[in-house]
């Protein structure tokens, strides 16, 4: 379903992009290509560089640039909008979510989250995103 | 989501790696902060990073289903958002914090081991609530909304002073479980056998045909051979070591509580964290560490009233340093506190059968009884070590590592303890001698000179052989009576090695010439054979036994 797809994840817990790497072994997502940076800036500059992303995990507490950091200068630059981005929060941080999604991420997802549930949100934003490419 | 379905349990390992850096970084900060403030000084940035490293602690739990673990880091994370505050409530919230963020430490620490207990933290995190609900009742809306301010300029400050290391984005860094590092350990060391084989094998090969192009060619690619091995060995040694801070780390709390709980008050400082240590010895120096400070702390500082009595000041410190010298590292755990008395190690030696050499023992021979067992158990049993226990068991463990220990004293100024390391446990550089058609390695760093010494020189003290050896009467050992309980013979070679609290000789047939060695344990079934440590397999696939200096030195300071 995935093979071929491009997902960046940004995210300064080295434990977390491990865990995206096992999720990403699963049957379900298998065959998709996984880029990795460990700060925000770093996740910047990979966005920059990659146009083709399928999504971008973007974990919303990170030293240097945080997640809001993030989203809130590609808004401004207008850089690749059409790359849908997720916003990895913890409980807790309704507020944050709100403006995460004011300032352009596609979605949030809230840790902790399952396996399942990760694979049951790639698969609704690529069919969001099938669907949007489809109807226009 | 229970630990053992949890989809991630593969990964506890890398969790314990990155979160208990953080939980122990949270400690550490709190104690600065409360220092700052004992100092007079006011709201630091030493906190900042404080919500930060409990939140990634947080995240990182509750992907793991350690819930009992998320909660902790919750409130903990609450308890920061107090530290701006009016000083009482900020002095209570302090202390709360730094218990917690302890608690958090040990839970992190245990979470490999197995099942997290759920109601200590759960209790807790009950008491912090508890805590902050009191607080806030007694709080002025306006003080909270300075408060928050004052947050967010700091957090400000705090993202201009990381952002400044960006990288170019490339990974520099990549973490390697150490049982693969150990893996090839054991392969190089294997090689290394292989190479001094061949070499053993070429050399008659080599010396018949002198200087053909063949042999000429077959000796350039031993030596190349042999050369590439060195490299390799001193780059995996390299990827082997760790700043001993990693270490250090964890003692700045164990000795503010430990002191607390002795109503001692006592400043840990900490130096030379950066040096650079084997993974193995610093995995296995935690626990003669820890005896170390506890002594310290139960034994060598007086109490606030008699410190204030003698003139010294109230609080005492004990200094943690590390130092590196060529391929040797000192550690050295000092206090300021009453020192050793020597006149009761003396009664207590002579009570147990273990009295020194001469009649009038010199002060750095005394000292040295104290690592003998029965002399120094300590006798209450303290909350940090768990149990009393002697210096001879930390001398032993440090033994283990192919280290020593000594000790100065002076009485009413403080005791210093020097822990001698190798900078590895895995390759020795060794002198390789002869006794009795045996060879035997004796580690290079503990031998101080190689003399060739005629029947002249060598005396019979009371059944105990002396040698002159620069001007000094010191006590030398018949090797094959020593090493193998054989009868003694008359051997030309002395080796004098370099032991606490004066050198002793060793006499051996032969010398034969310097050599690094592959360390392989004894095997356990094999018990611990007297004076020696390990073993090593040399070129021609003999096995041969790695001396255990110290331990021959035990044996002389037993015949009285």
């Amino acid at each position: 379903m995935t093979a071929g797809r491009t997902f960046l994840v940004v995210d300064d817990s080295r434990l977390h992009h491990q865990m995206y790497r096992l999720i990403f072994s699963r049957p379900a997502l298998a065959g998709s290509t996984l880029l990795h940076a460990y700060d925000g800036r770093d996740g910047y500059a990979q966005l920059l560089a990659h146009p083709e992303l399928t999504m971008v995990f973007l974990d919303l507490n990170m030293p240097g640039m945080t997640g809001l950091e993030f989203l809130d200068r590609r808004r401004d630059e207008r850089l690749h909008l059409q790359v849908p981005v997720v916003l990895v929060t913890t409980e807790s941080s309704a507020e944050d979510e709100a403006r995460g999604l004011a300032a352009g991420a596609a979605a949030y997802l809230r840790k902790p989250f399952t396996p399942e549930q990760l694979e049951a949100l790639v698969v609704r934003m690529t069919q969001r995103a099938s669907a949007a490419a489809s109807g226009s | 989501m229970s630990a053992p379905d949890n989809p991630f349990a593969s990964l506890m390992a890398d969790y314990v790696g990155e979160c208990l850096p953080l939980a122990e970084e949270v400690v550490e900060r709190v104690i600065a902060l409360e220092r700052l403030w004992a100092a007079g000084a006011e709201w630091q940035e030493t906190h900042a990073p404080l919500k930060g490293l409990l939140h990634t602690v947080k995240g990182n739990s509750a992907m793991m289903g350690l819930a009992p673990l998320q909660e902790l880091a919750h409130v903990l994370e609450d308890l920061v958002g107090l530290l701006g505050g009016e000083a009482e409530g900020r002095r209570a919230g302090a202390a709360l914090l730094v218990r917690g963020a302890g608690l958090l430490t040990d839970l992190i620490r245990g979470a490999t081991a197995g099942p997290i207990p759920e109601i200590i933290p759960a209790e807790f995190a009950e008491e912090v609530r508890a805590f902050l609900q009191a607080e806030q009742g007694s709080r002025e809306d306006s003080q909270v909304e300075r408060r928050m301010q004052e947050q967010r300029q700091v957090d400000r400050r705090a993202t201009r002073a990381v952002g400044e290391f960006g990288g170019d984005g490339t990974i520099t860094t990549i973490r390697v479980d150490s049982h693969r590092l150990d893996a090839l350990l054991e392969y190089l060391g294997e090689a290394m056998i292989a190479q001094a084989s061949l070499r053993d094998a070429a050399r008659p090969l080599l010396n018949r045909r002198r200087a053909t192009d063949e042999s000429a060619a077959i000796d350039q690619a031993i030596l190349g051979l042999e050369r590439t091995l060195k490299r390799l060995e001193g780059a995996l040694m390299e990827t082997r070591l760790l700043p001993v801070s990693t270490l250090f780390g964890r003692f700045t709390r164990q000795v503010r509580d430990l002191a607390h709980s002795e109503a001692r008050q006592v400043r840990l400082e900490v130096a030379g964290g950066e040096t650079r240590l084997d993974k193995t010895i610093i995995d296995r120096l935690g626990e003669p560490l820890v005896h170390l400070l506890t002594n310290a702390i139960v034994h060598g500082i007086e109490t606030p009233e008699e410190r204030a009595a003698v003139g010294k000041p109230v609080e005492a410190v004990i200094s943690l340093r590390a130092v590196q010298r060529s391929d040797r590292v000192l550690l050295t755990v000092s206090d300021d506190g009453r020192g050793l008395d020597t006149d009761r190690i003396l009664v207590r030696a002579r009570a147990l059968g273990l009295a020194p050499v001469s009649d009038s023992p010199s002060r750095a021979e005394l000292l040295a009884l104290a690592f003998l067992p029965g002399l120094s158990t300590a006798e209450k049993v303290s909350a940090l070590s768990g149990r009393g226990v002697g210096l001879d068991v930390v001398a032993g463990s440090i033994r283990d590592l192919g280290g020593q220990v000594s000790v100065d004293s002076e009485p009413g100024r403080g005791t210093t303890f020097t822990l001698r390391l190798p900078l590895t446990v895995a390759v020795l550089r060794s002198l390789l001698v002869r006794v009795d058609g045996e060879r035997y390695a004796v580690p290079l760093a503990d031998v101080a000179e190689t003399v060739r010494v005629g029947e002249q020189t060598l005396h019979q003290v009371a059944r105990q052989g002396m040698m002159t050896w620069r001007d000094e009467i010191i006590p030398v050992l018949d090797g094959g009576e020593a090493l193998a309980g054989a009868r003694p013979a008359s051997r030309p070679y002395c080796v004098v090695l370099r032991s606490s609290p004066r050198p002793r000789g060793l006499m051996v047939d032969a010398v034969l010439g310097h050599q690094e060695v592959v360390v392989k344990a004894l095997d356990p079934t094999l018990g611990r054979p007297p004076a020696i440590a390990a073993t090593t397999i040399l070129g021609d696939g003999r096995v041969a036994c790695i001396l255990d200096t110290a331990r021959l030195g035990e044996q002389l300071t037993r015949v009285a």
